[in-house]
């Protein structure tokens, strides 16, 4: 009873967090492993890629391990059958799993952390006109940290939950002073700029049970996430003593949404040699915000005492933005894996792997005046994998070596525009991501722990 | 318990961290980023002006004369090189004249061409002529013709080289003798494209509208439909405007039609028209008018694709690939006084053009 009390509090501590894009590993994969396996882990990942698949099954590790990896995904996403240049995602992959015990019962606590080469995180407020590759232009570009913690209050039953860190910006920037349109040099202006960067915290929590040695079923939840991006300016100041001018500036914007997610999964151990997985993952893509930036300003030039000058044609306060809502839908993604341990039976192991995944977009046909350009995606992943065991006397433990490629077939369909008047015109959109990448770990593990693989879903 | 355990785990522990910090290290050496490569467009803006760097004269005219006055430009590429042709004011008359470009920019005898003046092509002798307004050329059956308008009505003239030029003796397309026809006024300011099957289609202002009339060989003419193909818009209904926002730019007039036809990557036949749009004010901008298919009215932009605010009118169409220039007149400053020049902008406006070229050796 206090173990089960013990869990639920967990549990609750890790869903009281704020609300809080996308993350690399939603497309990409968290772990060579589990990303030759489609991502179909929920009920069958372990070790640091847990903290992202399931944080329940950070419990499952009896000893300190460490992975860390790297990945690179290239688009060759097209419109009109010219590449876009959308940019690589690639960087590192690394994790800790720190296992213990806390009143008898098993816990682990686990960190997992993408950390892009090129940015920590970009934010980009387009035009809603101009096309994009909505979901892979620029939600990827970001940094996914998550800590998290789990138990195993009776052998069947893992329970985990944690937090994923962002940050969100707010600035503001003031300008006063006189400007001499006649000798710019002699302008006396003062800046002013304060910016906030906001710790956003988002939760992901998940369950794990065996139905026995050789099946286990999984559920996760994953909370919603967006990065706000607020920015004011207001300039005030004389004007070569001829009139004075006012202009203020308020955009706000909501970048790199990710949606609450809810996984479903199982594994199936068909053989000893064999395991089969399944996820099926709801996305709650219908509460998007389309990271259009609204904006509002105000524009104040009263005419000088003697009026304008007749070459002079003041300028007049833009309209805002009239944004027009992007329609998007809740999604299935459904995905499967499979495990064969093809060589080696006792220290050094070898592993075949291979997956599937379905994700039909979520963004309804672009035939109006936005152009968040998406398609259906197929993508298809193999992988290898080894297991090396007590290589070293002094290095008790097991060397894990993984790698995967994946494929992402995105057919190309045509837009067709309701409005023969619209700028951008009837487009064929479509392409491929190509997603390589390796991941070493070593797990010290205990040698009366349960924990190696090999056998069912334990 | 093995007790080598703890001793690696101190060891492994901050060889990891070191790692990680270094990785981290790498990760704020990010370029730019790209992702807005070669996106699709239709090739008709917005455009923005050309810039000083981007030009030989004063930016965005790239042809003008303070004498000449040269307005209402028509283009037409020619292997490579941008044929232009313009109305001008030669000895107290209008005359239609040529110019030529390497660049698309830099054309021969403008005024910063010192001593060069382009090839006059067209004067008006005969009556009807007067009022020499509109050019509009296009490439049909191996010949350049040349359409223009006059007081009462549109003439052609034919040229092989696209420099000598035979008129028609008198206007090929003239106001509708049709009782309570919506034409106020004699047609003017054509615009003609060549539809796949050899047949010619003409868009001309008349009153405050623009119609269409089409042609097998360039000299019949009938008119497609009994109404306008684009009027002017409606005034927004009350309470629809957000705050600051204008009323259609085009609510008063629209004139001036420039023609070109493509087929959409996804098939479909496009019928693309610039327009010259007017307020209540007078206020002029440059819109867009078009639809899918070869008949039908045009469906409008609701916002211009130039706009600048110097009675920038009669746009002529350039289309390159990848991108367009549209050549407007418009009004050009000078110290106190202001006269109308041809002006250039370009699309995709976040493209920069490289340095213009030479002046050409002739027009």
């Amino acid at each position: 009873m206090r173990r089960l009390a013990l869990s639920l509090i967990l549990l609750a501590g890790a869903c009281v967090a704020s609300p809080a894009s996308a993350n690399p590993p939603d497309t990409f994969g968290f772990g060579s492993r589990e990303t030759a396996m489609g991502g179909a882990v929920a009920a069958e990942t372990r070790g640091f890629a847990a903290s992202y698949y399931n944080p329940a099954a950070l419990a499952r590790s009896r000893g300190l391990e460490v992975g860390i990896g790297y990945f690179r995904a290239d688009h060759s996403l097209e419109m009109n059958g010219r590449d876009n240049g959308v940019d690589p995602v690639k960087g590192m992959n690394a994790g800790v799993v720190v296992p213990g015990t806390l009143l008898g019962i098993p816990f682990a606590f686990g960190i997992a952390l993408h950390l892009p080469d090129d940015r920590i995180s970009r934010v980009r407020a387009l035009r809603q006109e101009q096309p994009r590759w909505e979901l892979y232009d620029n939600r990827n570009q970001r940094l996914f940290l998550a800590a998290n913690l789990a138990i195993e209050p009776v052998p069947w039953l893992w329970i985990g939950g944690g937090l994923s860190f962002m940050s969100s910006t707010r600035g503001r920037l003031d300008i006063s002073g006189g400007a001499n349109v006649f000798r710019p040099d002699d302008s006396r202006l003062r800046h002013e700029v304060d910016a906030d960067l906001t710790a956003v915290r988002y939760p992901q929590g998940g369950v794990r049970v065996a139905l026995g040695p050789r099946v286990a079923l999984a559920a996760v939840y994953r909370g919603e996430f967006q990065l706000g991006l607020d920015l004011s300016a207001h300039l005030f100041g004389d004007i070569s003593g001829l009139t004075t001018a006012l202009y203020a500036l308020q955009t706000r914007s909501i970048n790199n949404f990710l949606p609450q997610q809810v996984v479903l999964g199982a594994s199936w151990a068909v053989t000893d040699r064999l395991k089969t997985t399944f996820d099926a993952t709801w996305i709650d893509w219908s509460a998007y915000v389309a990271p259009v930036a609204r904006l509002d300003a105000v524009l104040d030039i009263p005419p000088p005492p003697s009026g304008w000058p007749s070459t002079v044609t003041p300028p007049t306060t833009p309209a805002p933005t009239r944004i027009a809502p992007l329609r998007m839908y809740d999604r299935v993604v459904p995905r499967v894996g499979v495990e064969w341990h093809a060589l080696g039976e006792r220290k050094n192991k070898g592993f075949l792997r291979a997956g599937y995944e379905l994700a039909k977009s979520p963004i309804a046909a672009q035939n109006g005046a936005t152009n968040y350009v998406d398609r259906d995606r197929h993508t298809i992943s193999l992988g290898i994998g080894g297991r090396f065991e007590d290589l070293l006397p002094e290095l008790p433990g097991a060397l894990l070596l993984d790698g995967h490629v994946q494929l992402s077939e995105l057919p190309t369909e045509a837009t067709l525009k309701a409005s023969p008047a619209d700028l951008v015109g009837d487009y064929t959109a479509g392409g491929r991501i190509l997603n390589v990448g390796i991941t070493a770990g070593f797990a010290f593990e205990k040698k009366d722990a349960p924990s190696a693989p090999a056998r069912g879903t334990r | 318990m093995n007790m080598q355990e703890p001793r690696l785990r101190r060891a492994a522990l901050p060889s990891v961290i070191a790692v990680l910090s270094v990785l981290a290290a790498c990760a704020t050496t990010g370029a730019e980023g790209e992702g807005d490569r070669n996106l699709p467009t239709a090739g008709v803006g917005p455009f923005r002006e050309l810039e000083a760097e981007e030009m030989k004269g004063l930016a965005p005219f790239v042809f003008e004369d303070p004498k000449a006055l040269y307005r209402e430009p028509a283009v037409l590429r020619d292997g490579g090189s941008t044929l232009l042709y313009a109305v001008a004011r030669v000895d107290g008359k209008d005359v239609i004249v040529r110019t030529r470009a390497l660049d698309d920019r830099t054309f021969f005898g403008t005024s910063g061409h010192f001593g060069q003046k382009p090839h006059i092509v067209l004067e008006p002798d005969k009556l009807w002529e007067q009022a020499l307004s509109g050019p509009s050329v296009v490439r049909f059956r191996g010949d350049i013709l040349l359409f223009y308008s006059g007081a009462e009505g549109i003439g052609l003239a034919r040229s092989a080289d696209g420099v000598s030029f035979r008129k028609e003796p008198g206007p090929i397309f003239s106001r509708d003798p049709v009782p309570g026809s919506w034409e106020p006024a004699a047609p003017r300011a054509p615009s003609v494209y060549v539809l796949p099957d050899g047949r010619l289609r003409m868009f001309y202002a008349a009153g405050p509208a623009v119609g269409e009339a089409e042609s097998d060989d360039g000299i019949e003419w009938r008119r497609l439909r009994t109404g306008p193909v684009l009027a002017p818009a409606e005034p927004p209904s009350a309470g629809s405007l957000l705050p600051n926002e204008r009323p259609p730019f085009d609510g008063a007039s629209v004139g001036d039609p420039c023609v070109v036809t493509r087929t959409t990557p996804a098939g479909r036949f496009h019928v693309r028209v610039l327009y010259t749009g007017a307020d209540a004010t007078g206020a002029t901008a440059i819109g867009l008018a078009a639809r899918y298919g070869e008949t039908g009215p045009l469906v409008r932009q609701p916002a211009p694709v130039y706009s600048v605010g110097q009675n920038e009118a009669a746009p002529a169409l350039l289309e390159l690939g990848d991108s367009s220039y549209v050549y407007v007149h418009q009004d050009r400053r000078d110290g106190n006084d202001t006269f109308v020049a041809i002006a250039a902008a370009f699309a995709p406006a976040n493209m920069k053009l490289p340095p213009p070229g030479d002046f050409p050796d002739s027009p």
